[in-house]
């Protein structure tokens, strides 16, 4: 809408970035079926439990993700105002009303799932829920509520497969590894097992990147959904400030969902940036800060 | 929502679907006089404030405009912010004299000129007030990126709960005269509504 675009200015850089990311993805994928045709008939088993784990996956992750993080249905009668900021967002982005859940932690982090708007969940802990203002609240709830728009549980989902697909024959290859067949078949197992690992290391890299800008898509959609940039902001600098003292205990139980949350949980900075999958919150900021003086100064300086 | 937005990552906010605003001007009289239900002559269009000096000086020009307008026919306008950000420019009938026509072109001039100055997606929603005849609160809401009313019927006290059986009933009662939401999962309630 030509109206958005004036407000917040156009995200090129970033859809370029996430264009070549994907591009990258898909051509190494493309190399590794190749490869796998090439080595013939004990690859087509592989990937048909591949397909089987894929669907699985997004068929029945939610519900042991939601076992697994300790979410908790809440009523509207028990968190009015998270389902007030929740009705009214999902009015603004002409959504349906996804589940809402609370984990009872007092670590500050908020969650999506689900591979549909229609089957969506979006979670928040009880430590988010006291330690911010509405506002600061209604931008974190839009971030979660962009990441079910945009279908980024599904994306990722998909995007990995092939990671998964190859980690799944490095798994093959460990328990049936050698010993039988010809020199010549051992040769092509061998090659297929190179590839696969190949594969593996690369496309960790590129998944990682992907998550990440699919994070900032979530932090853009959130400042366009509530006109509020700063508001994020603010909370991104509280939750982080949190997560850092917050005691590992309850960290650990949260392992494992990071690339759903806001915040990853076990963010240092000693990692590497590569293998992030949330970008550092500097960055993150950085963006913020741009929409906001594009949303302050963009209207006067187009009509000047 | 298409592939390409998926794949992206990008969306944009929906801006207000054709206007069916005006549908309630001809939905309350068969209201009123069939079934009871009285115009309680206040009406309100609620938005998103963006913090921001341009939209500041669009708001400050649209009140302007229609207390100028609403000077004619005696409706008062009154601005409030809620405690989740949302700006409720509340417009009321002069007592005794409530008219859901005087109010309608009211709150229509607030949302064109919102649009008019490029923040079209910024508008929630416009509210009418009813009363029926056991005194009870009706609201009708209007959804302005679906082009769709619903009704909303809270329970009075402070126990956020809703009649859903009173809002289907009003449902039938309006009939075809109001274009209302079909999926009622999106009646979205709106609680400590100011009028």
């Amino acid at each position: 809408m030509a109206a958005n675009r004036r407000n917040f200015g156009k995200d090129t850089g970033l859809q370029a970035r996430m264009a070549l990311t994907l591009f990258l993805l898909g051509l190494l994928y493309v190399v590794f079926v190749g490869v796998l045709f090439a080595a013939g008939a004990g690859a087509g088993l592989i990937v048909v439990v591949a397909v089987v784990l894929l669907l699985g996956q997004l068929f029945g992750s939610d519900k042991l993700a939601m076992a697994a993080m300790g979410l908790k249905e809440v009523t509207p009668d028990e968190e009015p105002e998270l389902h007030g900021i929740i009705d009214r967002l999902c009015v603004q982005a002409d959504l349906p009303k996804p589940r809402v859940c609370v984990i009872e932690t007092a670590v500050p982090n908020a969650c999506a799932l689900g591979r549909s708007q229609k089957s969506a969940t979006v979670a928040a802990t009880r430590g988010i829920l006291q330690m911010l203002s509405p506002a600061e609240l209604e931008g974190v709830m839009a971030h979660e509520l962009t990441h079910v728009i945009n279908r980024d549980v599904m994306v990722m989902t998909l995007a990995s497969f092939f990671a998964s697909l190859a980690a799944l024959i490095l798994q093959f290859a460990f328990f049936f590894g050698g010993g039988y067949g010809g020199d010549e078949e051992e040769r092509e197992i061998m090659l297929v097992i190179l590839v696969s690992i190949v594969v593996y290391a690369v496309s960790f890299v590129l998944l990682r990147t992907l998550s990440r800008y699919r994070e900032f898509a979530a932090d853009r959609g959130s400042a366009v959904l509530t006109g509020r940039p700063s508001a994020l902001s603010s909370a991104l600098i509280k939750i982080s400030g949190a997560i850092e003292q917050a005691p590992s205990q309850d960290l650990r139980r949260v392992e494992g969902s990071s690339a759903f949350f806001i915040i990853p949980p076990r963010a240092k900075k000693s990692l590497m940036n590569l293998f992030a999958d949330h970008p550092p919150l500097e960055q993150r900021l950085a963006a913020l800060e741009r929409l906001e003086s594009q949303l302050q100064g963009g209207l006067s300086t187009a009509r000047a | 929502m298409g592939l390409r937005d998926i794949l992206t990552g990008r969306h944009q906010v929906k801006g207000p679907a054709p206007d069916r605003l005006f549908a309630i001007t001809t939905a309350y009289v068969d209201l009123q006089a069939e079934h009871g239900v009285d115009p309680s002559g206040s009406a309100a269009i609620v938005f998103q404030a963006l913090a921001t000096s341009e939209f500041e000086s669009t708001i400050k020009d649209m009140e302007e405009v229609v207390t100028a307008t609403g000077g004619d026919n005696g409706t008062t306008v009154k601005t409030e912010d809620d405690s989740y950000g949302y700006r409720w420019m509340i417009l009321r009938s002069p007592p005794g004299a409530p008219s859901v026509e005087d109010l309608a072109v009211g709150i229509n001039a607030v949302s064109s000129s919102i649009e008019t100055a490029g923040f079209g997606e910024r508008l929630l929603c416009a509210v009418f007030g009813f009363t029926d005849a056991k005194k009870q609160r009706i609201y009708f809401i209007y959804n302005y990126k679906r082009g769709a009313w619903y009704p909303f019927v809270p329970v009075p006290g402070d126990a956020q709960e809703r009649s859903v059986e009173r809002e289907l009933q009003l449902k039938a009662q309006v009939g075809s005269e109001l274009p209302v939401e079909a999926e009622i999962e999106r009646w979205f309630p709106l609680w400590g509504i100011p009028i």
